[in-house]
């Protein structure tokens, strides 16, 4: 059943062999702006030979050393673990250093943009200022009274599992730019901070939740959550992000955590 | 969710970015599209109430009360004791000359009233970009509602079956 | 041009920097510059753990941690520093773990502990269980949680900051120089001390765990104002990278029960080293997968790698312990690690040489004296604590130690002197570096010279060298420093230039390779991470020595380089024959 399938596919996708590894002809079709050159963006395309199991940052870098050095987009660590590179790939928020090309469907062009509701200042980079700001609004540290032990804080296994989900996160801006309510209101906390601040309130060494709460309490806080669940479908951690927020949402009724 | 490439502008790559475009001077000038409410360190204005939470859960509450008030106003209205067709002044006269039926009707109108406003005041919330839009449709949608409120309140407690 | 006046500038913020910005900004007034967001830092790319005799698991003690150090950089760890860095250890994981830091837990409630690569009880007997460990996303938490007490604290943040240029006046720190990728307008900081922790240098490899960001810039700069560079030569190949892609997956994975398999499904490594088998040090197991291919007995069509075998290992540990790497594996290779081995090679992953500083994380002039106001911390820096080959989680170890040391002595430096008078045009060189590129003629590109750059790298100065091969290095790179003079950029504009900060960092990378390989050259002796063919023994009378490498630079500015040996520091352990 599945052969021709294959056969077609790689047919239809003018398939060229490099060195034993089938590559394709995808067409990158991203969304550029720089209000050096023209106030509005731009849609541009790239065609450009890939091997289907490269990810879509090796695209843009190839298209960015071999074709536009003007392209401009931000990566570091290249693997899903420093959080630079989010962006909307077909329209859905991924880590372009995560999304693999045989993933994205390349045999239509494959819309690259920046993510939303933050300030684009080029091409595919946004100004991440407000994402951290509203991520140091909730007090994202430790806070503990009293002296200090000599040696470490003791913690169950279990007790540390209660917040092991929402450690994972490495603030790419994912899932807070993926969320209905904030593209349209930048000053809810968005996903991202409520997380963080979930990681504090649930740590059985903090003593700070009370504060915390009070904050995520606030007319921008977790109440605005609609659950759409955008956010958990956007986190390249797999961080159940909608559940953290409601977890907090149940903490602030009940007072216990 | 996909973005819709139809209707935008497609350049080729060689007319893009020649590097000697419009822009002169401070890049900061430049024009840029501001999404609307960005956090800032000023921003932040704590309310220091509950009362988002107590509308949050007022919200999940008088749902759960609409349920069997309106599904149980339904089945008298429109299944029993002939449906449809029984309904007429007599009969609302009836009903509203008991406490309970009065009561009955008068939670109703609030709880659905008060829920539904609530809910468009968080689509407002959620839509309006600029904070004067949402000041006047707020404000529009607040009047609407204490005007339908107190007069369906007015009308269930001075409801005359002689006239 | 703007002109900022701090008492302390720390350049980087990866954990060596956040650790130190932690201690100066309680102590002086503190600015951060960074090229990145401080989160976007490798540290988080670190993934096993961090050593500390803290005994919470079974018997240990800092002397053994010490010895194990000394042993895995094949003696040329100068011994002083070593011992303050496993001493000191023990508090700096409880610092962490104070700071809040999500440990993984014992029963007992206490920080959790697992055997690493090259850490054994009581000078080699048997594996220790040492390493404290967050599942295997150690370096994310280190990172997240510098980072979140650096938001307690206040830490000033200049994010996006690239530094090009360190001010020296009279022979002492006078600031530093960056550019505004933002805006791409030049910044002169002036501070009366500056510490550097602008971390590693892997990019000059093409098989590398390292991020597209770790292009050296620190070390230099720094080596350009005429400051030595320590070992350079030495740099660290890590046995289980991703095949081709070089995306590291953790030393714990091994310690956790993973085995290395070549073709025939073979234990190879009990030929390599039986006592510590697949937990031998790195520089070990690389050069053992190496020889496995070499000699026929990889795996796949081309023989060129190995299998990290997981798969007897119990999928809810794999899923407790390690379920990042097995996410990897899943997602770049489309494998199951539960019922499939990993594909894997060495994958360049750590310069132990760097900017040489002493205990106290002040940069060296020379073999002894210092330049008041400067430090380094971090893989940028060399204390030297791994000598020849770094051991697994020392890294994060270091950043900790030596980062918070750095952070206290530059900030108590900071309070003692006043402002040095900055240069006169102190951003000249950095306006012509950038106006150079943006104005250049020529028609080389960035990404040819890089690509040739970690071709010739890969092929001629990589787990195994030859007197021939580095010379091959060392031609290839000459050649690509001469294109490199007519590299040209695409982007003339000012707001986030990211083509011509790529080209700085080429400028960088070719400084350093040349350093690298020209170190390499001269060290007739295989020691540690450094493996000559042609010089296959290790020689303590020639070569028990630090290699100094400095930039000369000659009247009609051509550069050359200048070696120069310092004497390692021997405390307790004289060096013995090396076996895992």
């Amino acid at each position: 059943m599945s052969t021709p399938t294959v056969e077609k596919h790689s047919a239809a996708l003018d398939a060229a062999e490099v060195g034993g590894v089938k590559l394709i002809t995808v067409t990158l079709r991203i969304r550029r702006f720089n209000p050096e050159e023209l106030p509005d963006p731009v849609w541009v395309d790239y065609q450009l030979e890939m091997d289907p199991k490269e990810r879509v940052l090796d695209a843009l870098n190839k298209v960015k050393w071999e074709q536009d050095g003007t392209l401009t987009y931000r990566r570091s660590c290249a693997h899903g673990i420093c959080g630079s590179d989010a962006m909307r790939i077909n329209g859905r928020n991924r880590l372009a250093c995560k999304t693999l090309i045989k993933d994205v469907n390349p045999e239509q062009p494959i819309t690259i943009e920046a993510i939303k509701g933050l300030t684009v200042l080029k091409d595919l980079i946004v100004d991440m200022d407000p994402f951290f700001q509203a991520y140091k609004d909730v007090m994202p540290f430790l806070i503990t009274s009293g002296n200090e032990p000599t040696r470490e804080r003791l913690q169950t296994a279990e007790d540390r599992e209660r917040f092991d989900d929402t450690t994972k996160c490495i603030l790419c801006a994912a899932c807070t730019s993926s969320c209905p309510v904030f593209w349209n209101d930048g000053q809810y906390f968005g996903p991202a901070a409520i997380v963080n601040a979930h990681r504090f309130i649930f740590d059985s060494r903090d003593e700070g939740a009370e504060q915390r709460l009070e904050i995520l309490n606030d007319r921008e806080g977790v109440w605005r959550c609609r659950t759409t669940f955008n956010c958990s479908e956007a986190c390249p951690r797999g961080i159940e992000v909608t559940k953290a927020i409601q977890e907090v949402k149940r903490a602030l009724v009940t007072r216990r955590f | 969710m996909a973005a819709d490439t139809n209707e935008t502008l497609v350049v080729p790559s060689v007319h893009a970015h020649t590097g000697q475009g419009l822009g002169t001077g401070n890049p900061a000038d430049a024009f840029v599209v501001e999404p609307p409410r960005a956090r800032t360190k000023k921003t932040p204005r704590r309310t220091r109430t509950n009362f988002e939470m107590l509308a949050w859960l007022f919200m999940r509450l008088s749902g759960v009360l609409l349920v069997v008030l309106i599904l149980g106003h339904l089945l008298i209205m429109l299944v029993l004791d002939g449906g449809v067709s029984k309904i007429n002044f007599a009969f609302v006269a009836g009903r509203w000359a008991s406490p309970f039926w009065q009561g009955w009707d008068l939670l109703m109108l609030w709880l659905a009233m008060l829920h539904g406003s609530n809910g468009m005041r968080t689509v407002i919330n959620d839509y309006a970009e600029k904070d004067s839009t949402r000041l006047w449709l707020k404000t529009l949608m607040g009047a609407a509602t204490v005007f339908t409120v107190l007069l369906g309140t007015l009308v269930i407690f001075t409801f005359d079956p002689n006239i | 041009m703007q002109i900022h006046k701090y008492d302390t500038v720390i350049v980087g913020a990866g954990g060596a920097g956040m650790r130190a910005a932690i201690e100066s900004t309680q102590r002086s007034r503190t600015a951060v510059l960074t090229k990145l967001y401080p989160t976007r830092s490798h540290t988080g790319a670190a993934q096993g753990g961090m050593c500390a005799a803290l005994a919470n698991v079974e018997e240990d003690n800092w002397e053994w941690h010490t010895f194990d150090t000394v042993k895995g950089g094949d003696y040329l760890v100068d011994q002083d520093a070593a011992e303050i860095m496993c001493k000191e250890a023990v508090d700096a994981v409880l610092d962490l773990e104070k700071m809040g830091l999500p440990f993984s837990r014992t029963e007992q409630g206490r920080i959790d502990q697992r055997r690493f690569g090259g850490h054994t009880r009581n000078h080699g007997e048997a594996a220790v269980r040492r390493s404290c460990y967050a599942a295997d996303r150690t370096g994310h938490m280190i990172l997240q949680t510098l980072f979140q007490n650096c938001v307690k604290h206040g830490v000033e943040f200049f994010n996006e900051f690239y530094v090009l240029d360190l001010l020296i006046n009279d022979g002492k720190t006078a600031g530093v120089v960056a550019y505004e990728l933002a805006t791409g307008e030049i910044h002169v900081f002036q501070a009366k001390s500056v510490v550097f922790a602008s971390g590693g240098t892997g990019k000059f490899f093409k098989v590398t765990s390292n991020a597209h960001t770790l292009t050296g810039d620190g070390q230099a700069l720094v080596y350009r104002r005429g400051l030595p560079l320590e070992d350079m030569e030495f740099f660290q190949f890590h046995p289980t990278g991703i095949w081709r892609m070089g995306i590291l997956l953790t030393e714990g994975a091994r310690g956790e029960g993973g085995i290395l398999r070549n073709k025939d499904g073979e234990r190879f490594m009990e030929r390599y080293a039986p006592v510590m088998k697949d937990l031998a040090s790195r520089d070990v197991c690389s050069r053992a997968i190496y020889t496995e291919i070499r000699e026929g007995r990889g795996c796949g069509p081309d023989g060129d790698h190995v299998y990290l075998d997981l798969t007897h290992l119990p999928p809810e540990q794999l899923d407790a312990k390690l379920p990042d790497i097995t996410e990897f594996a899943r997602t770049y290779l489309g494998i199951e690690p539960y019922t499939d081995p990993i594909p894997i090679q060495p994958t360049a992953h750590y310069a132990m040489g760097g900017i040489p500083t002493n205990v106290q994380g002040e940069v060296l002039r020379n073999n002894t004296d210092v330049v008041p106001g400067l430090y380094a911390a971090g893989e940028v820096a060399c204390v030297s604590v791994h000598g020849a080959n770094r051991l697994g989680t020392n890294s994060l170890l270091d950043i900790n130690v030596f980062g918070k040391r750095a952070g206290i002595a530059a900030a108590d430096y900071a309070q003692t002197v006043e402002h040095t008078e900055l240069p006169e045009n102190p951003a000249e060189k950095v306006v012509a570096i950038i106006e150079g590129l943006r104005d250049s003629e020529g028609t080389e590109s960035v990404a040819q010279i890089r690509k040739e750059l970690q071709e010739t790298m890969d092929t001629n100065a990589m787990v195994y060298r030859t007197g021939e091969t580095l010379k091959q290095a060392v031609a290839d790179i000459a050649g690509l420093r001469e294109r490199y003079k007519h590299v040209a950029i695409q982007d003339k504009g000012q707001r986030y230039n990211t083509d011509l900060l790529e080209a700085v960092e080429l400028g960088n990378l070719l400084d350093l390779a040349e350093v690298l390989a020209v170190s390499a050259l001269a060290r007739e002796e295989s020691r540690g991470g450094h493996y000559r063919e042609d010089f296959p023994t290790r020689d303590d009378v020639k070569f028990m020595q630090h290699t100094m490498a400095y930039q000369e630079v000659a009247a009609d500015g051509t550069t050359s380089i200048r070696l120069d040996y310092k004497p390692v520091v021997t405390t307790r352990y004289q060096p013995m024959e090396r076996k895992y």
